[in-house]
């Protein structure tokens, strides 16, 4: 049998076993942990589509997170007749449309500017968050009720076990990983690569680089949606942290300690960054020092992230590099 | 409100002050920016430096004006060896590896400030020089705050001097316009760079030294002016000295207007100017390369 075929999909049906497992075997705070690091994998992956693939690095990704995780907040309080499902998808739908406006503005800006401008709109939609208070009660933020959810076959599942709330995240977390890899392997996310490697040639080529661009901006929008969504079920509270400035801050941090090269750099940078992060909180309070100095290292020293530390033999197909192969 | 005009006018000096403050801050950035493509995050930690700097001096040594003359110097001497010693090895990675260097860099300065002088508002006391109070046109206007205007005014002529009437400000100039074919000509563009960006740490020292009577240090501080940078270069445009400078003064006046006007809205407005210019005119007011 070929080596190729068999690494990744024992590799996939290993991880898989391991993420169903982990609420049945570990204790319920390492259950919390690891619900986090689910969504906010899916956030980093929704970033390095952006900032890996498509060359343009984005200061102000928390505003799409923002407002996924707002927008299925106020559903979930205002519409208590929606399911969660429904609520979910509008919150992936509302980044869309964030994605494509913020997009419609931002892209025909290059480097830095890109960077500012997308602030730019985080610290406008974290400025109306924090003082439309009749709505999102500003800074001291929104309790949220969780419906339960109706399964055809399950029956309803309770939303206040984190159990439930552990898988429900796992199954939205990994069909947007899918989404995201899917689109990267279409003809259109072949272009996006092709852009960022060289912007004039592939204008030259026939693509439209302005329209190519709108659009990742807005399925990464709709990824980060979702993960805000699922930030707002998890947490049952949303307030002005989810998209404030630390918030895009954090993503990067992860995007780029993982490794922008691999498409799963990010989650590995996820995984890394809020276990580290578990961990050193535990032991000082200042860990946002060792954080920045780790962050420092990193960039300096370890061009493509702790990911290039996995990457030994065949295992390197299987967390398919982001680059120019053809 | 009575005293409306003097109201107004107290305002309008209000914003002047902090606009001139943001300028100081605000060039550096945007004059390495223009040489070297780096937008050093890092050069809003230096202000904070500074201002705490001059805290502890104050403290220690019991004279303001030691420390505006030591911090700046301690500050730019940090400036230099973070581009000698780890902003060089990243040059040849391109621009974002430059900017994510300077990112953590900030974070780490910035983290340093909380362990070394903690959380709490520190409070440096105004120099006797300039305690009190003048009245000017009808209303009563502190001393320290006119002595900010002076001050960044010969610090920004000073500059202005530099730059367009020295050999050293003819390198500079040059190599904002073209690096490599200053190096060509025989410059020392790397030695160049290194006290350029020195020199960037030593001014945003200095905006922090006097800014730390004015608006009293807290951590914060140093985040604060960096978006109130950003704003400034995006409006002004990359790399203009005059930008920078119509920019910084726009964006004093708004901040201190928005709060007399719409309290609730102060915040947004300089947001949204930006994200005006940047659909208008998205090299900014006077930039030309985007």
């Amino acid at each position: 049998m070929n080596l190729h075929r068999t690494y990744p999909i024992a590799g996939g049906i290993l991880v898989a076993i391991f993420l169903l497992v982990i609420p049945q075997t570990l204790p319920i705070l390492l259950i919390h942990l690891s619900t986090e690091i689910l969504y906010f994998a899916l956030f980093a992956v929704s970033f390095n589509l952006v900032f890996g693939y498509g060359g343009l690095l984005p200061f102000g990704h928390a505003a799409l997170f923002g407002i996924g995780a707002y927008t299925a907040g106020l559903l979930f309080n205002h519409l208590p007749q929606l399911s969660i499902l429904p609520i979910l998808l509008i919150a992936a739908l509302s980044g869309l449309v964030a994605g494509f406006l913020i997009g419609l503005f931002c892209v025909r800006l290059s480097g830095p500017y890109f960077s500012l401008a997308s602030l730019a709109f985080q610290m406008f939609f974290f400025a109306v968050a924090l003082k439309w208070r009749s709505v999102t009660h500003g800074s001291d933020g929104m309790g949220i009720t969780r419906p339960g959810l109706y399964l055809p076959l399950l029956g309803s599942l309770p939303m206040g076990e984190v159990q439930n709330l552990y898988y429900i995240t796992l199954v939205l977390v990994a069909l947007g990983i899918f989404t995201c890899y899917f689109f990267l392997k279409t003809p259109l996310g072949n272009s996006v690569v092709c852009m960022r490697e060289n912007e004039i040639r592939a204008s030259f080529l026939g693509y439209d680089i302005f329209l190519t661009k709108i659009t990742v901006l807005a399925v990464s929008g709709m990824l980060a949606g979702l993960a805000g969504g699922l930030f707002a079920l998890f947490q049952g509270f949303v307030s002005t942290t989810c998209i404030d400035v630390n918030m895009s801050l954090i993503v990067l941090l992860m995007v780029v300690i993982g490794g922008t090269d691999y498409f799963l750099g990010p989650v590995i940078g996820a995984a890394f960054y809020l276990i580290f992060q578990d961990w050193l909180s535990g032991m000082t309070r200042h860990w946002w020092l060792f954080m920045g100095i780790f962050f420092v290292f990193v960039v300096l020293y370890l061009e493509g992230g702790i990911i290039e530390l996995f990457k030994f033999g065949k295992i390197r197909l299987w967390i398919s590099k982001s680059g120019n192969k053809t | 409100m009575e005293a409306s005009v003097e109201l107004y006018l107290a305002q309008a000096m209000h914003g002047l002050v902090y606009g001139m403050l943001i300028f100081m801050v605000a060039s550096g950035l945007s004059l390495v920016f223009g040489m070297m493509g780096v937008l050093n995050i890092s050069h809003a930690a230096f202000y904070m430096l500074g201002a705490y700097l001059a805290y502890s001096i104050t403290l220690f040594l019991g004279s303001f004006w030691i420390s505006l003359l030591i911090s700046p110097l301690i500050v730019g001497g940090l400036g230099i060896l973070i581009e000698r010693y780890l902003l060089r090895k990243v040059y040849r990675r391109g621009h974002t590896a430059e900017l994510l260097l300077t990112f953590g860099l900030f974070f780490i300065l910035a983290e340093l400030v909380l362990i070394i002088w903690g959380s709490a508002p520190l409070r440096v006391a105004v120099p006797k020089l300039f305690d009190g109070e003048i009245s000017l046109m009808g209303t009563t206007y502190p001393n320290y705050r006119l002595f900010i205007l002076g001050f960044s005014c010969l610090v920004l002529f000073g500059m202005a001097l530099i730059l367009m009437r020295t050999r050293l400000g003819i390198i500079v100039r040059a190599a904002v316009s073209d690096v490599v074919m200053e190096e060509a000509l025989g410059v020392n563009v790397s030695s160049v760079f290194m006290w350029v960006i020195g020199g960037g740490a030593a001014l945003a020292a200095i905006a922090g030294v006097i800014a730390a009577p004015f608006v009293s240090t807290y951590p914060g501080m140093g985040f604060e002016i960096l978006m109130d940078c950003f704003v400034v270069i995006v409006v002004g445009g990359f790399g203009s000295l005059l930008g920078v400078f119509i920019g910084s003064l726009m964006i004093g006046e708004l901040q201190s207007f928005g709060i007399l006007w719409v309290p609730q809205l102060a915040m947004v407005f300089q947001f949204l100017l930006m994200v005006v210019i940047l659909i208008i005119r998205p090299t900014g007011l006077f930039g030309e390369k985007a």
